[in-house]
C-alpha cells in the first residue's frame, strides 16, 4: 500500500511542483513540502542508518521532535543533522542520507548489530578501557568510520545577523492556547511578541482533525481571522519560523528564525536571524509531544506516530499509506481513524492495550460502524521485515499472536507537555496520575504556562485556564468559546512503556532512544550495574543524549525504570532538560562576528612601509607588529635576528614602538597618585625627565612595566607594553575611582595620539642631528632619561632620550599623520650611517642581552621585583604603594623563592630552548627535582652562542655555580649560573 | 545575560560591565601598620555567598564608572545599584528581594540550606 496525495490541505501548493535530489536520485514534491513529506509522497521509507547498529531508519515524527530522519544538506555548506521533518524542500536542494557506507542499501556496517554486545550500555564508559593501547589503534578508527551522525559542514561565512527585542509579554507558541492568548491581548497597551515554529499559525487546528469547527467556524477560518485581528492589533509582532530555544534567567528568551524556508538561501542576504528576547513575562503555550512504546523493532522503517501521521494528512496534504495499524493505548485515535474515512482510507485494524470496556463508546462506535479489525487488550509484540515492517505480531490478552501482513503501523504511547523550556526557565514539575505524565507546577520565573503544555488536555476548560492565568495583565476575557470536538473531550490513557516480547534472534531489539540507539535492555543493565540514579542512567546508557534529547522517549524511559526499581515516576524524578530546545548552528551564535570582523585588526601609520620593506607581521593583542624584515625573499626568522642584532649594535636601528600603551595623567593630585601606582618615588624627580617604572599588583606581583615622564606634579605620562595598555588604563581609573576618590586626578589612552619610534645603536646620535639640524644631542644638552618638546614640520614632536636595548638610544613621540614622513626622513639621512628597521624578535633579544626583563614572558604574574632583581626600582621611603606591603609578607620575603638568573651553556654549541627546566644533573631519574625553567633564550650574535634567563629557586645565591638544562631532543647539559646582564654591564653604552 | 542598571547610563546588558568581585573590602588605611594575615584577608579573601551578595562593577564599555550592586547569587536577580560614595545598604532596604533558590534542586548537596540573608 502506498501514500496518496490529500488534496485538501491548504498548506500546499499543489499546483507548483518542485524537484530536489536524495542520494543522487530526483523527486518531485510541491512547494510548502518538508524533505520528509516530499519523501513519503515518492514512497521512500529508509532515510538514514542508525548511530550505532546502522540499522535502516525512516520517519518516525512529523516535527522538531524527529530521532531518526537525519540529512546532511549538500545544497548549503552541507550541514548536517538536519530534521528531513522540518527543513522545506526548494527547487535544486541537493540532500544526501547519512551514516550509511557504502549506501542506504547495502550498509555494510550493519553487521554492528551483531556485534551488539560490543555496544551495549555503558560501552563508553568501560569497553574502551582495556586493554591499554587499544583505543587509538583500534576501537577508535573503528568507531570513527561506524557510529556517529552527519559529516562536518564545509567552512563557510555565515549570514546570520542577531536582533533583540524589549517586550512585555512573549508568547511561545502560535497554536490554539496561544492564539487565543494572544487574542486576549489584542485590546491591551501591552507590547506582545508572538513566536511559531511552522510557517503557519494553528497548532492543533492546522495539524489535525480533533476540532471539527471553533466558534461555528471551520479550523483553517478561525486562524485566518484570529490572524487578522492580531495583525490590525499593532501591540503584537508575530515571528514565524522561529523556534524559542532557550530559556535563560530574568526572562531572557533566545530564538531562532530561518529566513530562508522553502527557498534556496540568496547570496548576500541574511539566513537566519537569532533573537534575543527580554520580556517581562513569557507565556509558554508551546504544546505537547506524542511518545512511542517500546517492543520488538519499534525502529523499522514504517512506524510513526499517529499523531504525526494525523499532522502529514492534514498539514502536509499526503496519507502515507491508506490501510495502516493503529496501536495506542489512549483515547487519541478517534481523529486519524476518521479522517482516513473521510478520505476514503481504512486502517487495516485497530489494536488497543484498553480492555473494551475502558475504550470510549464513539471510537467503539466507528470501528463497528466501519468494520475496521479491532484487538481490545491487546499489544503489539513486535515487528518484522528486512528493512522496513512487512508483518505485525499482536498478542491478545490470553497470549495469542494474529500476524498481519502490513508495511505501515501508527503508534501512540500517550502525551507529554512539552516541559522544556519549561524546566530550562528552572520551574519544578509535578507528575500527572491520570495523564501519566510530567507537568509544570511551580513556575521560578514570570512564566505563565496555558493549556497542553500546562497539563491541559480538555478543550472545554481551555478558556477557564487562559482567562485565571491572565487575568492580571486586564486581558479581554475568553468567557467561552464554543468547540464543535471529532471526539470525546475526555482524554484517557493506560499505562504501558513497553510490550512483552519474543527474543528472537539478535537482530530484535526493542528501543527506548532512537537517536542514541538504546534499548531497553540497556536501561535494564544500566540499572543492574548499579547505575540506578536517573541522572547516572543517563550518561551510562547516553539514553536521551541525542540532538532530539529524547523527545519521544524519555518519559517513557523514567517509566520504564520506576518498574524496574519498584518506585513512584515522580520518585524518579526527571532528567535535566538542557538548552538548546533543538540544535542552534554555531554560525547563528557568531553572527556577523567572524572573520574580518571577530576582532579589530590595529595598524600603525608605518604598517604600508613595513610591508613593502619585507616586514613579516606577528599578533600582539590586536595590533599587527613587525616580527622581523626580509632582507631578501627566503631570509626566515634566524637569519634576520642574527642579522638584525649584530647590525644594530654596531651601527643603529630603529623599532615602530607605536603600540605602546600611553597614558597621559593631569591633576593636582598626580604626583601623589602616580607614587601610590607605581614601585617607584617620582617626588623627587626633576621636570622633563623619565624613569622606568613597575606597577604591582595588590598582591606585589609584577603587572606591567614602562618609562614615565613627568612634565611636573601635576603632568605624567606613562608607557606601558603593547598588550598592557588597557589593562594599566583600568586599573588606574578602578583605584583613583574606589580607593583614592578624593585625588584630584584624570586619565586618558593617548595610544593612539602618538606614534612612537625607538632608534638606537652608535650611530644613533650622528643619525638625529642630521634630521633635526636645529636640536643639539650631546650629553650635556641632552642627557640620558630626559626629554623635550621640539618642533618639527611646523608641527610638536616630544624626544625622550631612552633606550630598550642597551645602546645609545632616543624615543620619539609624533603626530600620525606626519609619521610617517620622519620615519621616512630617519632612512634618508641614517643609510648611509647603516640605519635599519627591526621588529619584535630582535627587541627581545637586544633586551635580553642587556638583562632587560619582559614582563609577560620572563613574568607569569607570580614573580616580585625582588624576585626579579629590580628592588632598586622599589621606592622604599613611600609610605604606601599598591602591593607594598605584599613584598614583606611571610610568602614573598622567602629566600628560596624562584629568581631571575642568566644562563649559558658551558659547551657553547649546545642552544638553550625556552621553557626548559633547570635540573641538578644530566642523570633523568625520576623524581627529578627542579630548580627552575627557562624563560627566555636567545642565539646571541653578540655573545657568539645561546644564553637565556631563568627563574631558580635561591638563583641569587647560586650565581656562579652550574646546573643543567633539560632538552626536547636530547641529554641535559650543563650551563653557568650568571647575573642576567650580558652585555654592557657597566651602563657605558647607554650614557656615550 | 543580566541587564544591568547603571547608575549613571541607566539598564544596559551585562557584556557591557566587568565585575570587580566583593564590594565593601576596605583597604587598610596603614597598610604597613596590619599583619601579614589582616593583609591577606584584604588581598585574597572574599565572601561567596548563595543568596544576597554586595559586589563591585564596571561599566567598561560605557561610561567606565565603577558602582556597587546587591545580587541575589541564587537567582541572578540584581536588587539594587548604587554609587561607591553612598553607604552599604541595609538589608531592610531588600527586604522584597523575596530569597528563592533554582527550584528543582533537591535539598540535599545544592548548597540550599545555606541560602540565608547575611
Ligand atoms: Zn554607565
Amino acid at each position: 500500500m502506498s501514500a496518496k496525495d490529500n488534496k485538501d490541505s491548504p498548506y500546499i501548493a499543489f499546483h507548483q511542483s518542485v524537484k530536489f535530489t536524495f542520494d543522487g536520485v530526483k523527486y518531485k514534491g510541491f512547494k510548502g513540502d518538508t524533505i520528509a513529506s516530499a519523501l513519503i509522497r515518492n514512497n521512500i521509507k529508509i532515510i538514514g542508518r542508525s548511530f550505532k547498529y546502522h540499522r535502516p531508519r525512516g520517519i518516525y515524527t512529523c516535527g522538531i521532535e524527529e530521532p531518526n530522519a537525519l540529512v546532511q544538506i549538500l545544497s548549503e555548506y552541507s550541514e548536517p543533522n538536519t530534521r528531513a521533518t522540518v527543513k522545506q524542500i526548494y527547487e535544486g536542494l541537493k540532500i544526501e542520507s547519512q551514516n550509511r557506507w557504502p549506501s542506504l542499501e547495502n550498509d555494510l556496517s550493519s553487521v554492528n548489530n551483531l556485534l551488539s554486545p560490543l555496544f551495549s550500555a555503558g560501552f563508553y564508559n568501560k569497553t574502551f578501557m582495556k586493554p591499554r593501547g587499544f583505543w587509538k589503534k583500534v576501537y577508535e578508527p573503528l568507531i570513527r568510520k561506524a557510529a556517529g551522525l552527519g559529516k562536518p559542514p564545509k567552512p563557510f561565512k555565515t549570514k546570520s545577523t542577531q536582533l533583540h527585542h524589549h517586550v512585555d509579554i512573549v508568547i511561545v507558541g502560535g497554536g490554539l492556547s496561544g492564539l487565543l492568548a494572544a487574542k486576549s491581548l489584542a485590546k491591551t497597551k501591552l507590547k506582545v511578541l508572538l513566536i511559531e515554529q511552522d510557517s503557519y499559525l494553528g497548532g492543533i487546528l492546522k495539524n489535525s482533525n480533533k476540532i471539527s469547527t471553533i466558534e461555528s467556524k471551520d479550523r483553517a477560518s478561525w486562524i485566518k481571522d484570529v490572524e487578522t485581528e492580531i495583525e490590525y492589533s499593532k501591540n503584537i509582532k508575530v515571528l514565524k519560523n522561529t523556534l524559542a530555544t532557550t530559556y535563560n534567567y530574568i526572562n531572557y528568551l533566545i530564538a531562532i528564525e530561518d529566513l530562508t524556508t522553502g527557498m534556496m538561501p540568496l547570496e548576500g542576504h541574511a539566513d537566519q536571524i537569532l533573537h534575543k528576547i527580554r520580556a517581562d513575562h513569557i507565556i509558554l503555550a508551546n504544546g505537547h509531544i506524542e511518545r512511542l512504546i517500546s517492543f520488538r523493532n519499534n525502529d523499522l522503517p514504517g512506524i510513526m506516530l499517529a499523531g504525526s501521521f494525523e499532522k502529514y494528512i492534514q498539514r502536509y496534504g499526503v496519507i502515507p499509506n491508506i490501510s495502516p495499524v493503529i496501536f495506542s493505548n489512549n483515547s487519541s485515535s478517534f481523529s486519524l481513524i476518521k479522517i482516513l474515512i473521510d478520505l476514503n482510507c481504512k486502517p487495516q485494524a485497530y489494536v488497543d492495550s484498553r480492555s473494551g470496556d475502558k475504550i470510549e463508546s464513539s471510537l467503539l462506535d466507528i470501528i463497528h460502524k466501519e468494520n475496521i479489525p479491532l484487538f481490545t487488550n491487546a499489544h503489539v509484540e513486535g515487528c518484522d521485515g528486512k528493512k522496513q515492517v512487512e508483518e505485525i505480531s499482536i498478542r491478545d490478552s490470553e497470549g495469542i499472536i494474529t500476524k498481519l501482513k502490513s508495511k505501515m503501523l501508527c503508534i501512540s504511547g500517550g502525551f507529554n507537555p512539552d516541559v522544556h523550556l519549561f524546566t530550562q526557565s528552572k520551574g519544578v514539575l509535578t507528575w500527572d496520575d491520570k495523564y501519566l505524565t510530567f507537568k509544570p507546577s511551580k513556575s521560578f520565573q514570570n512564566t505563565i504556562v496555558i493549556g497542553s503544555a500546562g497539563g491541559l488536555f480538555q478543550y472545554s476548560k481551555l478558556a477557564n485556564d487562559i482567562d485565571s492565568k491572565l487575568s492580571f495583565l486586564n486581558h479581554e476575557p475568553i468567557v467561552n468559546i464554543n468547540f464543535e470536538l471529532n471526539e470525546s473531550d475526555n482524554y484517557s490513557i493506560e499505562k504501558l512503556w513497553e510490550t512483552k516480547h519474543e527474543k528472537k534472534s539478535r537482530w530484535s531489539k526493542s528501543f527506548i532512544d532512537l537517536q542514541n540507539d538504546v534499548t531497553t535492555k540497556d536501561l535494564r543493565q544500566g540499572i543492574r550495574e548499579g547505575f540506578d540514579r536517573i541522572e547516572h542512567l543517563k550518561r551510562f546508557t547516553t539514553n536521551s543524549m541525542g540532538t532530539d534529547q529524547g523527545k519521544i522517549s524519555s518519559i517513557n524511559a523514567l517509566g520504564i525504570v520506576s518498574e524496574i526499581l519498584n518506585k513512584k515516576v515522580s520518585e524518579v524524578g526527571t532528567t535535566i532538560y538542557r538548552p538548546p530546545y533543538a540544535p542552534l548552528s554555531f554560525a547563528s551564535i557568531a553572527g556577523r562576528s567572524t572573520y574580518n570582523f571577530y576582532d579589530p585588526e590595529r595598524k600603525t601609520s608605518i604598517h604600508e612601509w613595513h610591508k613593502k620593506n619585507g616586514a613579516v607581521f606577528e599578533n600582539v593583542g590586536q595590533w599587527k607588529r613587525p616580527w622581523y624584515f626580509q632582507s631578501y625573499l627566503e631570509e626566515n626568522l634566524d637569519q634576520a635576528v642574527q642579522r638584525e642584532a649584530l647590525q644594530i649594535r654596531k651601527y643603529a636601528g630603529v623599532l615602530d614602538g607605536s603600540t605602546l600603551g600611553k597614558i597621559e595623567i593631569k591633576g593636582s593630585d598626580a604626583l601623589e597618585f602616580m607614587n601610590l601606582m607605581y614601585t617607584n618615588n617620582f617626588s623627587k624627580m626633576k621636570p622633563m625627565s623619565a624613569r622606568y617604572a613597575l606597577m604591582l599588583g595588590e598582591d606585589g606581583m609584577i603587572m606591567d612595566d614602562g618609562i614615565i615622564s613627568k612634565i611636573n606634579d601635576n603632568h605624567f605620562i606613562a608607557t606601558t607594553t603593547t598588550g598592557g595598555a588597557a589593562k594599566v588604563l583600568s586599573h588606574m581609573e578602578e583605584f583613583s575611582q574606589t580607593e583614592w576618590p578624593h585625588l584630584n586626578v584624570f586619565m586618558n589612552s593617548i595610544t593612539e595620539q602618538f606614534c612612537t619610534f625607538n632608534i638606537s645603536g652608535p650611530k644613533t646620535r650622528l643619525i638625529m642631528e642630521k634630521v633635526f639640524k636645529h636640536i643639539k644631542f650631546d650629553n650635556e644638552s641632552f642627557p640620558f632619561m630626559t626629554f623635550n618638546n621640539f618642533t618639527y614640520l611646523d608641527s610638536t614632536i616630544r624626544i625622550l632620550r631612552a633606550s630598550f636595548t642597551g645602546e645609545l638610544g632616543y624615543e620619539i613621540y609624533v603626530r600620525p599623520s606626519i609619521a610617517l614622513k620622519l620615519w621616512e626622513d630617519l632612512f634618508r639621512f641614517g643609510k648611509d650611517e647603516g640605519l635599519i628597521a627591526y621588529g619584535t624578535e630582535t627587541m627581545h633579544l637586544l633586551r635580553a642581552e642587556k638583562g632587560y626583563i619582559i614582563v609577560g614572558q620572563d613574568t607569569d604574574g607570580s614573580v616580585t621585583p625582588q624576585d626579579m632583581d629590580l628592588e632598586w626600582m622599589i621606592g622604599k621611603s613611600k609610605k604606601d604603594f599598591i602591593g607594598k606591603r605584599s613584598l614583606t609578607r611571610s610568602d614573598t620575603i622567602r629566600s628560596d623563592r624562584k629568581q631571575l638568573v642568566g644562563i649559558k651553556p658551558i659547551n657553547q654549541k649546545n642552544i638553550i630552548e625556552e621553557g626548559q627546566h633547570i635540573i641538578l644533573s644530566s642523570n633523568v631519574k625520576p623524581p627529578v627535582k627542579m630548580l627552575g625553567h627557562v624563560t627566555s633564550s636567545y642565539m646571541s650574535p653578540n655573545l657568539g652562542h645561546s644564553f637565556g634567563m631563568a627563574v631558580i629557586k635561591d638563583g641569587k645565591n647560586l650565581i656562579g655555580s652550574r646546573a643543567y638544562v633539560s632538552s626536547s631532543s636530547r641529554d641535559a647539559y650543563e650551563v653557568e649560573i650568571m647575573k642576567s646582564v650580558f652585555i654592557d654591564d657597566e651602563n657605558k653604552r647607554l650614557v656615550s | 545575560m543580566l541587564i544591568i542598571n547603571c547608575p549613571y547610563c541607566g539598564p544596559r546588558e551585562q557584556c557591557e560591565f566587568t565585575n570587580g568581585g566583593e564590594a565593601h573590602v576596605a583597604r587598610p588605611s596603614d597598610p604597613e601598620k596590619v599583619s601579614d594575615k589582616e593583609w591577606s584577608e584584604y588581598v585574597f579573601f572574599r565572601s561567596n555567598p548563595k543568596g544576597i551578595y554586595f559586589e563591585r562593577w564596571v561599566h567598561s564599555h560605557g561610561c567606565k564608572k565603577w558602582f556597587n550592586a546587591v545580587r541575589d547569587t541564587s537567582t541572578d536577580k540584581v536588587l539594587k545599584v548604587y554609587e561607591i560614595k553612598d553607604e552599604k545598604p541595609s538589608l531592610a532596604d531588600l527586604e522584597n528581594s523575596n530569597l528563592t533558590t533554582p527550584s528543582g534542586e533537591p535539598e540535599v548537596g545544592s548548597g540550599n540550606f545555606t541560602v540565608r540573608k547575611i
